[in-house]
């Protein structure tokens, strides 16, 4: 559904991404660990074209999107994707915040938007906060929202942007819950996460990322319970 | 109490009574030359401010050239410029009035872009990033998530850009424009108080300044609570 081919990322002098093959199936679910500054977050931010990629292409339900002539729009809608920080919308209630997506992208009656936004907010587990702010929930919450408002474009595909960094320990386990749900009803999705346990749980697949390169990649107990490659040894044997 | 050479150097303010319709009326004239300069200057700034941060440089370089001219170029020079120069080209008188406000508001555009392109860029990236990715476009992205949030920001110094403005319209008083600077000489050529009526225009301007400056901070208030 998604394939990268020799995909690269510059800024500046500093080389990002130095060439990623990646290819994802439906229903896939792909975990990208490694350390910081291994290129994880610019990866995933290219695959919905947040940013440029500088070389490479990117394949995308077998449409080139690196193709200059794409609408980029059109793509970005088809893959949902969380934040660290959330990004919520702060002059909107967590209701709007996730209508406005359906009404002024998909041109979704406002009734319509509202049940199905109603709907993902009950799925999330916090159906009694539609008329509240965002900056009146916990972090915990505003994660779950976020999601909300991705799943209410009905995206083919869901990006991952470390969604649990910035969360108090006590409210990851909510919006891992949420993850994997969406995991059991065959969601493709692409994570990026330091949750190693997660990471096993979840991930039909596991990428170890270093220095701008998939080093090695497998299913996660051979990634996480019988690493090959010395630099995946090393960084799992500091963080597990 | 008399000096030699017979000037009058007490204080005499009985004749405020007298000189406060006259002042007032001009200070009027102040209010209504700010408030349309502000208000042109706020539709040139809206889009000039938006224009800063475009991703087309020649907009940006256009637009910067703009806010570089004005604002490094004293607005009395703008006035003449306007006033004086543009007839020669035109080849027609332009009303004060029209001159004034068309210089003010030239002139405000300039600044209120800056305010306009700082509110933008004060909003977090991760806002911008998050609206692109549901889909939105970048203008939709400007309306709806955006702009709100730059709104509020933008309120404090729009405030004190109309004060600045409400001061140097003072300026226009040397095109004969009636307002409160000019009614005070005009007063002064019946009275011969200068410092007495120079003393109660300034008084205006603070009064009218001061109540301004209430209520921005006023709004200011008003406007966290709904942050």
């Amino acid at each position: 559904m998604i394939k990268t081919v020799g995909l690269e990322k510059r800024f500046g002098n500093n080389h990002v991404l130095r060439g990623i093959d990646v290819s994802v199936k439906p229903h896939e679910v792909v975990v990208i660990i490694g350390p910081s500054g291994s290129g994880k977050s610019t990866f995933l931010r290219c695959l919905n074209l947040l940013e440029k990629p500088t070389a490479g292409q990117i394949f995308f339900r077998g449409q080139c999107i690196t193709d200059p002539h794409i609408n980029v729009n059109e793509v970005r809608r088809e893959m949902g994707m969380v934040f660290q920080q959330f990004n919520l919308f702060p002059h909107m209630t967590v209701l709007e915040n996730i209508t406005l997506g359906p009404t002024k992208v998909r041109g979704i009656p406002e009734d319509e938007a509202r049940e199905t936004a109603r709907e993902l907010l009950r799925k999330v587990g916090i159906a009694e906060k539609e008329n509240a702010y965002p900056s009146e929930l916990s972090g915990g919450q505003q994660q779950r929202v976020a999601i909300a408002r991705a799943l209410a474009m009905k995206p083919t595909a869901m990006l991952f942007d470390e969604a649990t960094s910035a969360l108090d320990p006590e409210m990851i386990g909510e919006v891992l819950d949420v993850i994997r749900k969406l995991a059991e009803e065959g969601m493709t999705m692409v994570i990026v996460t330091h949750e190693m346990g997660f990471a096993r749980e979840v991930g039909d697949r596991i990428l170890f990322m270093d220095e701008g390169l998939i080093v090695e990649e497998g299913p996660p107990e051979q990634v996480l319970g019988n690493p090959q490659n010395p630099r995946t040894q090393s960084f799992l044997s500091k963080v597990l | 109490m008399r000096v030699d050479g017979g000037i009058d150097v007490a204080l005499d303010f009985s004749i405020i009574p007298g000189i406060m319709p006259a002042l007032l009326l001009g200070a009027r004239l102040t209010v209504e030359l700010a408030t349309i300069a502000v208000a042109i200057g706020l539709v040139i700034g809206s889009f000039v401010g938006i224009g800063r941060v475009s991703a087309n440089r020649i907009i940006r370089l256009v637009t910067g050239v703009y806010v570089d001219f004005i604002r490094g170029t004293p607005l009395l020079v703008q006035l003449f410029l306007v006033y004086f120069g543009l007839p020669s080209i035109l080849g027609r008188p332009i009303p004060p009035f029209v001159a004034a406000i068309t210089a003010m508001g030239i002139n405000s555009g300039a600044y209120v872009a800056e305010i306009v392109r700082a509110g933008i860029q004060s909003v977090d990236r991760g806002q911008t990033e998050a609206g692109r990715s549901i889909g939105l476009t970048y203008s939709q992205t400007m309306r709806y998530i955006i702009f709100p949030q730059a709104f509020r920001r933008i309120i404090p110094p729009l405030g004190n850009e109309f004060i600045a403005m409400l001061k140097d319209s003072s300026l226009v008083s040397v095109i004969a424009l009636e307002e409160l600077l000019r009614k005070g000489q005009v007063v002064i050529t019946r009275t011969f108080r200068p410092f007495e009526v120079y003393m109660v225009v300034a008084l205006i301007y603070l009064v009218m300044t001061l109540a301004i400056s209430r209520l921005v901070a006023w709004s200011e208030k008003r406007l966290k609570v709904v942050d």
